[in-house]
């Protein structure tokens, strides 16, 4: 057996918080700080280990690194890791996240609190469990799990409703979980009922995607809009996003690049594989639903954006166009469309990520996100409005940055199967560039105002904080390759399965030839070593 | 139906008994001459505008409580009686256990002076008694009613309820008092 | 009797339905004599608890009387942890099946599911004996009598469990709402604890009459009492004019739905829980729920699973209005306790939704949930006992107030509980939920699932508001925005101190208030508001380890399997 590299991404957050909470209160004070930020950074070598070991080639569509232990051994639930093309670079993002947003400090006096790194260490555990786990039980735990340390950075803040906004954030998010718990179950029991005598039930997305692609298409649309509502709400799309805004702004500045960049993902995340994977059939008929709310979340949340008087909250509704753009390219279909969706996830996590980080660093100068007060900072803090400016231009999707990238492949890949709300999408990257560009008109052009005057530039700390996440958007701008091939042969395969499962649907030109859509769905992942029993198994009972 | 009739009978003969017995009464008994003075509280004095409160202390539904359990115990020793024979070594065995448990809980009741009765007592507790609990001032306390006991021995200037005074209750675990509050 | 009269015809079928025959009751095989064989290890956790009792009794008639600081508790635990190995050594040994009988002339079922609620209800007196010890201490309250009454309960409570028909059942109910009854005034100068127990004694009677009018139709519909005998009948017989027995089963419900606090008969538990002494509450609602569902799922399951279908609406109706109504109460109140008492009503709820399943996985689903929430209710208590000062003087929301920092690892301990309550994962809680959750939905129930679960979201609101205030700082109600204001003593270490920052600790603080108390009147916000000291609580040891044990429990079985294996093979070893 090899080294159980996905194992420890998932525990030594963990570890590293468990070790926080017990140091001695006489510990120094920078201990904490040290052994957060060290666990941070040796937990983003091993994901980086993980993404280069990573095989290319259609031959590794499936999982790999999987790792799987029995866990509540009568109910069919184990402790079942694994990362494909889909998660790995989620997986890289948070790696490189959170380390950064542990740097910033809730509070500009004073050392980091040893809560603070402690959630957040929780939160990051949290996350890698949600984005690595193959079994849907693991996957829920992980998933609400989230909603505790999540709850508890946003109390961290400074925000003056913090309460307020951690309650609704944990209220909303734990009643669209309702929906989630009852759909995971029924999935299992509805799967079990049809298993062939003898295979044992299970909680793993094999087996469940096997049974659930053949439940009858009432029940699937029924578990998709439960599965759905969950993930909507954490995403935020449009109708459920009321949460969002008072999260984002009354969180640490960490806390809303987490809450952003990562924990918003692992709803799209959450959509692609515990939804569309599971529930293909289903999520063809009830795509012009999700297309819609995404198309809408574009163009609403666009539109809400350029409205705000507040830089933070800006920058809040800007998510809700960017979630609704994931969404549309999602529900597309096409290899493009959900390869764009998943990098348009990572540029995202970066380029979202890197504003919140901005925000933060302005908000440390000026104690103030009114784009009234601030303006003229350009002059004063030349750096510091170069590098906002770089961040913002990859949110805006500027050719030769990341965001270019995620949009085109968004953009064509759905042209190709649902044009019309394709054609409202791109309004939404026109309307992204209008916002983002004014508020970094009003904010670092103009003449400086005298209160503006004396603020200093970017510190060197700050210019290490964001170094890494400036490299990452150019690097995917200029040289997407070692992405896009990670990402494809996953994607590949969930495309043929989504054709498996539905042939009516005939996806036009999905640039990887029709070859692959010959593939029957039990190969659509590829069965790790330990599972090729209950594989054989399943295969054989296959109505 | 058959069945019933020795039920039938009881009713009955329970019937004429109650019946029975006030006519008797009627009959056989003296009849005095009633007049209002006659019928008045205590045949004289002033009559009372309303009814006086009845009272009675909380001890009376303590005794009778008591009396409960050791009623019950004797419900139980009948039916064996009338089975023992088929019962047998079992039946006797568990009836000691029952008995047992019963006799346990009687001792308990001694022990927080359930049955010590007198004003002495009253005194005792007001004061809060010195404890006097031990293996034999229990024992002591059930074989030998009235017995004065060593510990008692400053109320022994009290005679009688000196007796009941060294059984005080023992709820007041305070330690002891100044006699001469007492003993005054 | 009916076990003289019933034997020759079915008494003896019932021995068919046991693996063994020999085991069964004697009556059938020696009709001469009529000894009873007593199979003793069947009723040795009754027998342990109720010796320990008697001891207990004898010791402090015998003993000089003066105070021994934890020698009634440490008895009590003793029996506890005895009670709770005989149910470990008792498991084992039935896993063999051949081991599983009825004994004790037919009364008492020796199974799996014994066992178990031997092992909870020694678990639970070993803790509600841990948690008592220092409180009635302060409260001057100490003597052996509560540890009696305590072990008096739990013998009744684990007879309730082992019944093997109405009559025994009745036999552990009385025997457990009469010690629980007392318990409940026991705090003599506290005039609310009189006033609940007589409350509770009144209502609990009553419930006792309903119950057993109820299983005197049963009997006069079905012609015995005793489970098997039930079941048999009803499986041979069509019930055509079955009036008689539905309204037995009706007040059956009714009688055992008091005792678990099922809406609508749970009106005696806010008042009760908000009266009697703090330790006692969490060791009721751990055992009288569990005693309560235990009879109810055994009447239920064996007795009457023939009509499930007349059984199953009401217990729908019953699990509905349980976890609505519980949730919804708990978010409005300012009393602490009567905010955990609603949540325990809505706890019963889940229960009876895994009851209402009818099924082997409703079955282990109901006894894994009543097992967990037994350490999460008796912790949570322990902690409110903590808070709430002597005298009981403080029972209101404000009294956890600033617990974070005033004893940072017993708020931590109660905010694990809490979260466990709301069914957070990774808590035994979460897991609880999950089992009811996934036997309804076996059955296809998936509107009562998503009510489940909402009224899981209701309530978790309830317990969030708990577990904020604890981190709200415990400094006195800060000065409103505008006014002046000073530095507060419980600063918390996140509070933005620093000069020019938008907010300080004022506002911060009125915000949390604000939403700790949304939702509650004027007076009661008020009253939850009124800061407490901000001394550190002395935590006495045996306090402290019990709520250890719980919280280390909750997590144990949120993550593991052992507990969950055990729920697991209850099996419904006597259904056909």
């Amino acid at each position: 057996m090899s080294f159980p590299i996905l194992d420890v991404v998932v525990l030594l957050p963990l570890g590293a918080a468990l070790a926080i909470a017990l140091l001695p209160r006489q510990a120094p004070m920078a201990l904490p700080k040290w052994l957060g930020l060290g666990s941070g950074v040796v937990e983003l070598g091993f994901v980086l280990w993980t993404v280069v070991a990573f095989k290319t080639g259609n031959n590794h569509a499936g999982f790999q690194f999987t790792s799987r232990e029995p866990w509540f051994g009568p109910l069919g639930i184990s402790w079942y890791l694994g990362v494909d093309g889909i998660s790995l670079f989620l997986v890289a993002v948070t790696a490189l996240l959170f380390p950064i947003a542990m740097a910033t400090r809730p509070s500009p006096e004073g050392a980091l609190p040893r809560s603070y790194l402690g959630w957040m260490l929780v939160l990051e555990s949290a996350c890698m469990a949600s984005f690595l786990s193959l079994d849907a039980f693991l996957f829920f735990i992980a998933f609400e799990v989230t909603l505790v340390p999540g709850y508890f950075v946003i109390l961290g803040g400074l925000g003056e409703r913090r309460a307020y906004a951690a309650t609704k954030f944990f209220l909303y998010t734990f009643a669209g979980s309702a929906f989630l718990f009852v759909g995971i179950l029924a999935t299992y029991l509805l799967v079990a009922a049809r298993l062939p005598a003898g295979s044992p039930a299970s909680f793993d997305i094999i087996t469940l995607a096997r049974g659930a692609m053949h439940l009858p298409l009432a029940d699937q649309e029924l578990l998709l809009v439960a599965f759905g509502v969950a993930f909507a709400v954490k995403m935020p799309l449009v109708p459920f996003h009321t949460w969002m805004p008072d999260a984002y702004t009354q969180a640490p500045t960490g806390g809303s690049m987490v809450l952003s960049g990562i924990l918003f993902k692992l709803g799209a995340y959450g959509i692609l594989r515990w939804g569309i994977f599971l529930f293909p059939r289903a999520a063809v008929d009830l795509a012009p639903l999700a297309l819609t709310l995404g198309a809408v979340g574009v163009v609403w949340g666009s539109v809400v954006a350029a409205m705000q008087r507040d830089l933070k909250r800006l920058v809040a509704y800007g998510t809700v166009a960017g979630v609704g753009f994931i969404v549309v390219g999602l529900f597309g279909f096409t290899v493009q469309g959900i390869t764009g969706g998943v990098v348009e996830m990572v540029n995202h996590g970066l380029s979202i990520g890197g504003l919140f980080l901005l925000v933060g660093m302005v908000w440390e100068r000026r104690r103030t996100h009114e784009l009234d007060q601030l303006g003229g900072l350009q002059t004063v803090a030349p750096v510091l409005g170069w590098v906002f400016m770089a961040v913002l231009l990859s949110a805006v999707g500027l050719p030769g940055l990341n965001g270019f990238i995620g949009e085109l492949l968004v953009l064509l890949g759905t042209f190709i199967t649902h044009r019309w709300w394709a054609v409202v999408a791109t309004s939404g990257a026109l309307l992204g560039a209008i916002y983002l560009l004014w508020a970094y008109q009003r904010v670092f052009h103009g003449p400086a105002k005298a209160v503006n005057a004396g603020i200093r530039d970017m510190t060197w700390g700050e210019r290490a904080a964001i170094a890494p996440l400036l490299a990452g958007i150019v690097f995917i701008g200029v040289y997407p390759q070692p992405l896009l091939s990670r990402i494809q042969p996953a994607v590949d395969h969930l495309v043929a399965h989504i054709e498996y499962a539905d042939p009516s649907l005939k996806i036009p030109s999905s640039g990887q030839g029709h070859g692959t859509f010959a593939v029957p769905a039990n190969q659509v992942v590829d069965v790790p070593a330990g599972t090729t029993s209950s594989a054989a198994a399943g295969r054989g009972g296959r109505p | 139906m058959d069945q019933y009739l020795p039920l039938l009978l009881i009713f009955a003969l329970g019937l004429v008994f109650a019946v029975g017995s006030f006519a008797a009464s009627r009959m056989l008994g003296p009849r005095p001459r009633l007049n209002p003075a006659k019928l008045g509280p205590f045949e004289s004095g002033i009559a009372p505008r309303r009814e006086p409160p009845a009272r009675f202390p909380v001890r009376f539904y303590l005794v009778a409580m008591i009396f409960i359990i050791f009623d019950i115990e004797i419900v139980f020793l009948y039916p064996l009686a009338v089975m023992f024979n088929q019962l047998g070594l079992f039946g006797l065995v568990e009836m000691a256990s029952f008995a047992l448990v019963v006799f346990v809980a009687f001792a308990y009741l001694v022990s927080e002076g359930a049955l010590d009765w007198g004003p002495g007592k009253r005194a005792g507790s007001r004061s809060g008694a010195p404890v006097t609990r031990s293996v034999s001032a229990t024992v002591r306390r059930v074989s030998r009613p009235g017995a004065p006991t060593p510990q008692a021995s400053p109320w022994a200037a009290r005679g009688g309820e000196a007796a009941a005074a060294a059984g005080g209750p023992a709820a007041s675990p305070a330690s002891a008092a100044p006699k001469a509050r007492v003993v005054g | 009797m009916t076990i003289f009269a019933g034997t020759a015809g079915p008494g003896c079928t019932i021995s068919n339905l046991v693996t063994s025959e020999a085991k069964v009751s004697g009556l059938c095989t020696a009709k001469g004599s009529l000894s009873i064989p007593v199979e003793y290890r069947s009723i040795a956790p009754v027998l342990i608890l109720g010796v320990a009792a008697l001891v207990l009794l004898v010791l402090s008639a015998t003993l000089p009387k003066r105070r021994y600081p934890g020698l009634w508790a440490g008895l009590t635990a003793l029996a506890g942890i005895a009670t709770t190995v005989d149910g470990i050594v008792q498991w084992a040994n039935l896993d063999n099946p051949a081991n599983t009988a009825l004994t004790v002339g037919g009364q008492v079922l020796y199974d799996h599911f014994s066992a178990f609620f031997a092992i909870l209800f020694g678990c639970a007196t070993t803790l509600g004996a841990a948690i008592s010890d220092s409180y009635l201490s302060r409260e001057a309250l100490d003597g052996p009598e509560p540890y009696v009454l305590m072990l008096a309960c739990s013998a009744g409570a684990v007879l309730m469990a082992e019944a093997a028909g109405l009559i025994t059942l009745f036999l552990g109910l009385e025997v457990l709402s009469i010690s629980l009854y007392t318990m409940t005034a026991y705090h003599r100068r506290r005039a609310a604890s009189g006033e609940a127990g007589l409350k509770y004694f009144i209502l609990g009677s009553f419930s006792s009459a309903v119950f057993i009018y109820g299983a005197a139709l049963v009997y006069g519909a079905t012609g015995s009492t005793q489970y098997f005998e039930i079941f048999q009948f009803l499986t041979g017989t069509v019930v055509v004019h079955d009036g008689v027995l539905l309204a037995g089963m009706a007040l059956l419900v009714a009688g055992l739905g008091f005792k678990v606090a099922a809406v609508p008969f749970h009106f005696w538990a806010p008042d009760v829980y908000q009266g009697a002494p703090t330790p006692f509450v969490g060791y009721m609602a751990a055992v009288a729920k569990a005693a309560g569902f235990a009879g109810l799922l055994r009447a239920l399951m064996l007795a009457l699973p023939t009509q499930v279908s007349s059984w199953r609406p009401a217990i729908w109706v019953l699990a509905v209005a349980s976890v609505l109504v519980g949730s919804v109460m708990a978010l409005v109140q300012a009393d602490l306790k009567r905010l955990l008492a609603y949540s325990s009503i809505s706890q019963a709820g889940y229960v009876l939704i895994g009851l209402q399943a009818g099924t082997q996985a409703g079955w282990s689903a109901a006894s894994f949930y009543l097992f967990t929430y037994l350490f999460m209710v008796v912790g949570t208590f322990a902690v409110v006992g903590l808070t709430q000062g002597r005298g009981e003087v403080r029972n209101d929301l404000g009294s956890i107030r600033g617990l974070g920092q005033r004893n940072p690892w017993l708020a931590g301990g109660m905010l694990v509980l809490l979260l466990a309550q709301a069914g957070v994962p990774l808590t035994s809680g979460f897991l609880g939920k999950w089992l009811v959750i996934s036997a309804v939905i076996g059955k296809g129930q998936y509107e009562l699932a998503l009510i489940g679960m909402v009224g899981a979201a209701i309530a978790a609101f309830a317990y969030l508001r708990v577990a904020l205030l604890m981190y709200v700082p415990a400094a006195p109600t800060p000065a409103r925005p505008g006014q002046p204001r000073g530095e507060g003593g419980g600063e918390p270490a996140v509070a933005p101190t620093g000069p020019g920052a938008p907010s300080g600790l004022a506002e911060v603080a009125g915000d949390l208030e604000a939403l700790a108390t949304a939702g509650l009147g004027a007076t009661a916000t008020a009253v939850a508001l009124r800061a407490p000291s901000t001394a550190r609580l002395r935590v006495p040891r045996a306090t402290a380890a019990a709520i250890a044990v719980c919280v280390a429990f909750t997590v144990f079985a949120g993550v593991s399997t052992p507990v969950l294996s055990l729920a697991h093979s209850i099996g419904l070893t006597w259904s056909l």
